[in-house]
């Protein structure tokens, strides 16, 4: 390795030809008095974020791997969670919040995320009974950028759970490569570069859609409901697009923290839990940057999908099929191989958060300016329970969370949780859910 | 490939004369002048309907470089789940990006003269006249029907303005096939109803309607230059003119096109998209092993199908395929040809291997990425080729008694299933069905012992007792719900949504009819396509009342609540 390197060569995010991320801290010269800000009057915005992985974490009557025993400030951090140790004091942990079904089917793997994102237990499995809440959210903030939102899968699944309509998913990136050019291709601009100028072509770009909006109307005249839907979301979906051309002819604001990455290598596809981690912490960098160079406010993670096909190389189980197959050791309490797979998955998040808490940003980090809300479909995976799912908040939502707690709870709705990570994101909710798991009342205990 | 090119040019050249006669209509008004029209559907374009699209209009050299939404199968079939899909705003950029790329080939400058038809006055400045003739003739392919005046002076505006500065009129005619390439006019099929002049107070599809839903059902294309004037000139509205049309669609090679749509939309093989295996328990195992597979299961089945017309029921015990390279490794058999080449190859009387069971399409998507999976091969069994989908497993199944299944078979393991009461519902109708396969591993390779122990592929459904997977085969090919199946997702796929309860004494009537053609699947198309059921209108629920006195044309009075989605 090259032992000769500056800002320089870091700004590059190469060293010796190997590819890094370090944060470096912005210049205390960009910055205003408080540090809030940048010196220009740039505010740091909030950026919020979903981060979901598949089949739970382990807690028995005998074997519990992840739910600290003691609540509050002073939490412990289980074996399970040991991933997320390096950002304790930035995360708050959840447990004992469950899916309040109103008699509607466990529909496995479908229904705990299904809850928790759209406030309500589904009929059908495939769809959510309305709009998941990061949409919501990035309504409210995810302005001002290229892209509204962006979704990333890194188990190279074509898997999204974030839904305008309950039944049209994103369409998420499945490699570091296809998020690199998403990103940093064709229609970038680097907030730092000295030399910008608008593209007229792009007022070109926006005649072709004006085009079309204009015959809005006839088309949407006597339509039925879910036709009327449908439309809806295709000029939903035309009206970002303009958005987002629109803010490629402003110059875009300085971004200290903005480092464009080197472009990634094309990756091995597999969805072994090594391959899906190195997938994972690529992805992590790259939507860092994302965020750090104002292309999006807003992300969505799925790093493994409900019925996890993950499984350790060579294994010729899935982690799935595990969870199934897999006898209860007696002495443990608890299914040993899975896990030992769960606590392999979460070493995901905190490679994903701690990636994020890299970026040094204002007179923090990234992580520092974001909310996170991670989530899984179940609580223990073996018997399906929509019980004590797993729930996290990470991020210090620019000083909104009192963050490094364990809130405990007997059985509440799950969209109390999902409220509280809306109301930190700044998103103007106040209510959330429908039937037993509608709430008005998100966790205090963690909002400043 | 060449041949179809001129081809295409041909048939847009006559389009071109037949189109420019047809007078814009206004907005508001699109199924015919002065007619009210009602919009009975609204179903978002496949993958493959795109693809067939932008190859039949604008030729198959036409690179398409993006990532298209993902679908999502309902009642077994994309063709349904996407009739319910919407196009979202990360899709939206990827259509937008693939539309700027297919306008600036096709009017590169290799291209424009074939495509265009005309020529500016100034090849520098705008030219409204060569505009309007090129939106009205290319927005007619595209949307399937003629373009309202609006919707072509709203091109022809931004293609002046791009023209002017741009400094180049084909600049600016980009922008306006642009604009047409993401219209949801083209990204959707919006079907419309108007009222049926045979039937007072009720409703029929209109002319255009008609020829995208048997174009799509036939061809998975939009329609050509012959069905669009047999839907201008009301001939779609005849029974002898439907049937000529079915007759010249059926016997066109297009038909393959069309084939291969439906059976990679039944047979599921986009889950071939993104297929991965362990790579230390099958190294054969590679995307060219997964494309070739592909491309093995499709030929075989147009092979079978549409060239020899064969007996639909023979698909499930045709010893007789396609391989290549990649695929003889897999399948273990000599292979003397070039890499680049295919050969006829049929699997000997004795062996185990035969029908599209057997093939490593089937095999190697339903599996784990370590091992087979009797389990998912005999749902699908069930689901794909006999219409009996499984329902969704109970949450809370103990399997404390589960045995380690690092010794044995997977036999043992799935016995507890059998004996559990909450289990065996479901897997007594999936796994002795699955187990038949067993002697195929993960990817379709052969094998005859796990762990060092035989494997039994004896089974036992409802007293019948069968051996293996030609044995499976066999009883599939006896079975009558296999091909009654067949016609129901045939008709599904057609129309876009599952069938209802109204639906199921043409369905009978449509097995039946299949039976006597001989199980021939050009003839049950032609049988679908020509009945009133298949144009049938079902007016969808209405955020505000319909006008009342409206009845529903066809074989019932079915509203949309009686449709299942």
């Amino acid at each position: 390795m090259n032992p000769r390197f500056d800002r320089r060569s870091l700004m590059r995010g190469l060293i010796g030809g190997a590819a890094v991320c370090v944060g470096i801290p912005a210049l205390d010269i960009f910055l205003d008095n408080h540090g809030k800000a940048y010196a220009n009057g740039v505010k740091l915005p909030t950026r919020f974020g979903t981060y979901f992985w598949g089949l739970g974490l382990t807690n028995t009557a005998e074997g519990n791997l992840w739910v600290p025993t003691k609540t509050g400030p002073d939490f412990d951090i289980m074996p399970q969670l040991a991933p997320l140790a390096p950002v304790k004091s930035k995360i708050s942990v959840f447990s004992g919040f469950r899916v309040i079904g109103d008699g509607r089917p466990n529909l496995v793997h479908w229904s705990g995320h299904a809850s928790i994102l759209a406030g309500a237990a589904p009929q059908n499995a495939n769809n959510f009974e309305g709009p998941s809440f990061d949409t919501v959210v990035a309504d409210a903030i995810g302005t001002g950028t290229r892209f509204k939102a962006l979704d990333i899968s890194p188990s190279g699944k074509t898997t999204s759970y974030s839904t305008r309509t309950g039944n049209s998913f994103a369409t998420p990136e499945t490699t570091p490569l296809a998020l690199y050019m998403r990103l940093f291709g064709e229609g970038f601009q680097d907030p730092n570069s000295p030399n910008w100028k608008p593209d007229p072509d792009i007022i070109l770009r926006q005649s072709v859609l004006s085009a079309i909006t204009e015959q809005r109307k006839a088309l949407m005249a006597d339509v039925g409901r879910a036709d009327q839907i449908k439309l809806d979301q295709y000029f939903t979906s035309l009206r970002e697009t303009e958005n987002s051309l629109a803010i490629q002819l402003q110059k875009p604001e300085k971004r200290e923290a903005c480092m464009i990455p080197p472009k990634p290598y094309a990756g091995k596809p597999g969805i072994s839990i090594d391959l899906v981690n190195a997938n994972n912490r690529q992805m992590a960098r790259l939507m860092a940057m994302a965020l750090a160079c104002n292309q999006t406010k807003v992300f969505n993670v799925v790093h493994t999908s409900g019925p996890s096909e993950t499984y350790i190389a060579g294994d010729d189980k899935t982690y799935h099929q595990r969870t199934h197959d897999e006898p209860t050791d007696a002495k443990l309490g608890y299914q040993p191989m899975s896990s030992k797979l769960a606590g392999m998955v979460m070493v995901g998040l905190g490679d994903f958060l701690t990636e994020l808490d890299a970026v040094k940003e204002g007179d923090g980090t990234l992580l520092d300016h974001s909310v996170v809300m991670a989530f899984s479909d179940t609580g223990y995976a073996k018997i399906h329970s929509l019980e004590n799912i797993p729930m996290i908040i990470a991020g210090g939502a620019s000083g909104r969370h009192k963050a490094g707690q364990h809130v405990a709870s007997k059985g509440e709705a799950v969209t109390r949780v999902s409220l509280t990570a809306q109301q930190l994101a700044g998103a103007p909710v106040g209510e959330f859910g429908s039937g037993a798991m509608k709430t008005s009342n998100p966790i205090s205990e963690v909002m400043a | 490939m060449r041949k179809r090119w001129l081809r295409t040019a041909v048939i847009l050249a006559s389009a071109a004369t037949m189109l420019s006669a047809a007078p814009g209509v206004p907005a508001g008004k699109r199924a015919t002048a002065n007619t009210p029209h009602t919009t009975v559907a609204i179903r978002r374009i496949t993958e493959s309907q795109y693809r067939h699209a932008i190859a039949d209009i604008f030729g198959p050299d036409i690179r398409l470089n993006a990532r298209f939404e993902p679908g999502k199968r309902e009642g077994g079939l994309l063709a349904i789940g996407n009739s319910n899909l919407s196009l979202t705003s990360g899709g939206f950029e990827q259509y937008f990006a693939m539309a700027r790329s297919i306008a600036d080939q096709a009017l590169d400058a290799k291209h424009r003269d074939a495509l265009v038809g005309c020529r500016p006055a100034d090849p520098k400045a705008a030219d409204a006249a060569c505009t309007t003739q090129f939106v009205q003739k290319y927005g007619a392919l595209l949307f399937r029907r003629p373009l309202a005046r609006s919707d072509v002076a709203a091109r022809v505006a931004i293609a002046g303005k791009g023209a002017v500065q741009k400094g180049d009129f084909y600049e600016g005619l980009k922008l306006a096939l642009d604009s047409l390439l993401m219209a949801p006019e083209f990204l959707f099929r919006i079907e419309q109803a108007e009222p049926d002049p045979d039937h007072p107070g009720q409703l029929r599809l209109d002319g255009y309607s008609k020829a995208s839903r048997l174009s799509y059902l036939i061809l998975d294309s939009e329609p050509d230059e012959e069905l669009l004037r047999a839907a201008a000139s009301g001939e779609l509205h005849t029974q002898a003119g439907l049937e000529r049309q079915l007759a010249r669609m059926t016997e066109s090679p297009r038909v393959e096109a069309g084939v291969k749509a439906f059976f990679s939309d039944l047979l599921q093989l986009d889950q071939l998209d993104g297929l991965t295996k362990d790579a230390s328990t099958y190294p054969k195992f590679s995307q060219a092993m997964v494309d070739s597979a592909r491309e093995e299961t499709l030929r075989t089945l147009v092979d079978d199908l549409v060239t020899r017309d064969g007996d639909y029921r023979d698909i499930f015990t045709n010893r007789t395929t396609y391989i290549n390279r990649p695929l003889a490794a897999v399948y273990n058999v000599p292979f003397l040809g070039g890499s680049d080449s295919w050969t006829r190859y049929t699997f000997p009387g004795d062996s185990d291997r035969a029908g599209v069971l057997t093939e490593v399409t089937f095999l190697s998507m339903f599996a784990h990425p370590g091992r087979s999976s009797p389990t998912r091969r005999g749902v699908k069994v069930n689901e794909i080729f006999l219409c009996r989908p499984t329902p969704d497993p109970p949450p809370n199944v103990d399997f404390s008694k589960v045995q380690a299944t690092e010794n044995g078979t997977v036999r043992t393991r799935l016995l507890d299933h059998m004996t559990n009461p909450g289990c065996a519902g479901c897997h007594r109708l999936s796994d002795p069905v699955g187990l038949t396969l067993e002697r195929f591993d993960g990817i379709g390779q052969s094998r005859t012992a796990e762990n060092g122990v035989p494997i039994d592929v004896s089974a036992d459904l409802g007293g019948r007792k069968f051996n293996g997977a030609s044995g499976l085969g066999q009883l599939l090919h006896d079975d009558p719900r296999a091909p009654a199946c067949l016609a129901q997702q045939v008709y599904a796929y057609g129309i876009g949504r599952e069938p209802m309860q109204a639906d199921e004494g043409f369905l009978a009537a449509v097995a039946k009819g299949f039976a006597d053609d001989g199980y021939r699947i050009k003839a049950l198309y032609r049988r679908i396509g020509s009945s009133p059921e298949f144009f049938r209108v079902v007016i969808p629920e209405k955020s505000k009342p319909t006008a009342p006195g409206q009845k529903v044309a066809g074989a019932g009075s079915h509203r949309s609540a009686g449709v299942s989605r």
